[in-house]
């Protein structure tokens, strides 16, 4: 069995390892892949680097598209965690009374959750300023709907992982469907569930950040106007910025974390 | 303890529901976004012209039901499937690399028996490197990248490594740091060297771990190819892009339907092999 398991294992590696090579012949490696001044600009890029433009008004700039950012997040990331909390629960199939019915509940709405979650927030964005405009609407929406997609999905599996034992104590003791859920599942999966949205959050602050890209404003569009003007301290800068916010998110999230599990 | 924990949890609550509160204001009250406005009649009627070029309402061509945009759209797939398994490649080789000294427990030499100052500098050097990598968007770094390289799948696949291989360092150093040490002290007591001990001791007890964080980034990187593509990565975000550019709203359709599938696949691969390396 063990040497089956082996064998298993190195067929696996030699797959993988020939999916691999084979991805690499998809690059035309003759015709060169830098640019003619590649070099160059990658050396200024990196020299640029250590210096950022810590200019008075970048600063301003920066810390106001930081707060745009930060804003967008945080008002998607409310959003998408109400429509989690909902389609979630009723993804788990903790609702449904008969057998039948719970299997199509489970199958509809982890069929939706999935949709929501198969197109990337970038994709959301562009269909929702195609359709209805630079709103800042455009960019929440874009956020809410991937990340209630994958919260929702998360919290459907942890409800359905809560032992047992409990719930059966609940329904024993005459505990309706919404009783057992708000007195049983609930309680036990809530600290998972807030440690699971808080990193979720700190992706939604990156992703928000790159919602510039269709024009809705923040850190990623300061970043994307000063590369076309290559001003790459300008662009370090902005970096620089975003990367603080998301460490302050990490960190407050890990002591979050820590605190719970005591 | 019992006091200081609800205290910081409470605040943190509080903390919260003042940023949620503020960010909507901002939002509403600041940036005078209107929620009605959005329903506006042009609004609507620009809404249902997008839909109804979408699913091709009264055009000439429709894409999806030309055989010749279909084959297009079927290199293009396949392209972003190269990328996707290059960029996994690039940032595991990259992970593989520099994961080992990362982990807690080698730098304070718990795993290895041997304490050596310089593991310290290393260690903080890599997980520095790992911060940086992740916090920055795989659309900046693809932003930059196309600056150096010439437009193709290549640079897409650089920029989603470079992103990638800070998760993936962070996941792996984690999984290190939780591994049984005896088997790899035994080890490191009998003399192996580095590369032996990653051999012989750690690689055979994370490898299934690794493995599924490999798997599930694969899925996420998948998802990302599209976004990399639209400042010029190659693939199919490449091709959106255009197409958006040049209001083709029938072909929109025909590279979402492409992308929806190689996401479900990935999916699914990914879900059943995790099973399988279990």
């Amino acid at each position: 069995m063990l040497s089956f398991d082996l064998h298993k294992r190195k067929v696996l590696t030699l797959f993988l390892l020939l999916l691999f090579a084979w991805s690499l012949f998809g690059v035309n490696w003759q015709e060169g892949v830098l640019h003619s001044s590649g070099i160059g600009t990658a050396a200024e890029i990196f020299a640029a680097m250590l210096t950022p433009d810590l200019s008075l008004d970048i600063l301003r700039l920066a810390v106001e598209s930081s707060w745009l950012t930060l804003a967008y997040a945080t008002a998607g990331m409310s959003l998408a965690l109400i429509l989690a909390l909902i389609i979630g629960v009723l993804a788990s199939g903790v609702l449904a009374s008969g057998k039948s019915s719970r299997t199509l509940m489970k199958g509809s709405f982890r069929g939706v959750l999935g949709f929501m979650r198969a197109i990337h927030e970038l994709v959301w964005a562009w269909l929702f300023v195609a359709s209805f405009g630079l709103s800042p609407y455009a960019a929440i929406f874009a956020l809410a709907i991937p990340y209630g997609g994958i919260l929702g999905r998360i919290f459907a599996d942890m409800i359905n992982d809560v032992p047992e034992e409990p719930i059966l104590a609940l329904k024993a003791a005459g505990a309706s469907k919404l009783q057992c859920l708000f007195y049983g599942y609930l309680p036990s999966v809530k600290n998972s569930m807030i440690s699971y949205t808080m990193y979720r959050y700190e992706c939604a602050v990156r992703s928000s950040a790159i919602m510039s890209f269709v024009g809705l404003g923040g850190l990623g569009y300061q970043i994307q106007l000063s590369l076309d003007d290559l001003h790459y301290g300008e662009v370090w800068t902005f970096i620089y910025f975003l990367i603080i916010l998301v460490i302050l998110i990490d960190g407050w999230s890990n002591m979050l974390r820590k605190r719970m599990q005591l | 303890m019992k006091k200081r924990k609800f205290t910081f949890l409470t605040f943190s609550f509080y903390a919260f529901l003042f940023l949620i509160a503020a960010s909507w204001y901002f939002v509403i009250g600041v940036k005078n976004a209107s929620f009605l406005e959005l329903f506006s009649k042009e609004n609507v009627a620009y809404a249902s012209k997008f839909f109804k070029g979408l699913f091709g309402v009264g055009q000439e061509e429709i894409a999806f039901l030309n055989r010749d945009s279909w084959s297009h759209a079927f290199t293009l797939t396949i392209e972003t499937l190269q990328m996707s398994i290059m960029a996994i490649g690039f940032s595991t080789i990259v992970m593989f690399l520099t994961v080992i000294p990362a982990a807690r427990n080698v730098a304070d030499g718990t795993l290895t028996l041997s304490r050596k100052w310089y593991r310290w500098v290393v260690f903080s050097l890599i997980r520095i490197s790992y911060i940086f990598s992740r916090a920055i968007p795989e659309l900046v770094w693809a932003m930059i990248i196309i600056f150096i390289f010439k437009p193709g799948i290549l640079p897409g696949a650089i920029a989603l490594a470079l992103h990638n291989f800070g998760i993936l360092g962070k996941l792996c150093a984690e999984v290190i740091e939780d591994t049984d040490y005896r088997p790899i002290r035994n080890l490191a007591s009998a003399g192996a060297g580095r590369a032996q001990i990653l051999m012989y001791g750690v690689l055979p007890t994370v490898l299934p771990q690794f493995l599924s964080y490999i798997l599930y980034r694969w899925e996420v990187i998948m998802r990302t190819t599209i976004v990399v593509g639209f400042v010029g990565a190659g693939g199919l975000g490449q091709e959106f892009k255009l197409s958006m550019s040049f209001f083709h709203y029938t072909e929109i359709t025909l590279l979402l339907i492409c992308y929806l599938i190689l996401v479900i696949i990935a999916d699914f691969i990914s879900e059943k092999s995790r099973f399988f390396v279990k």
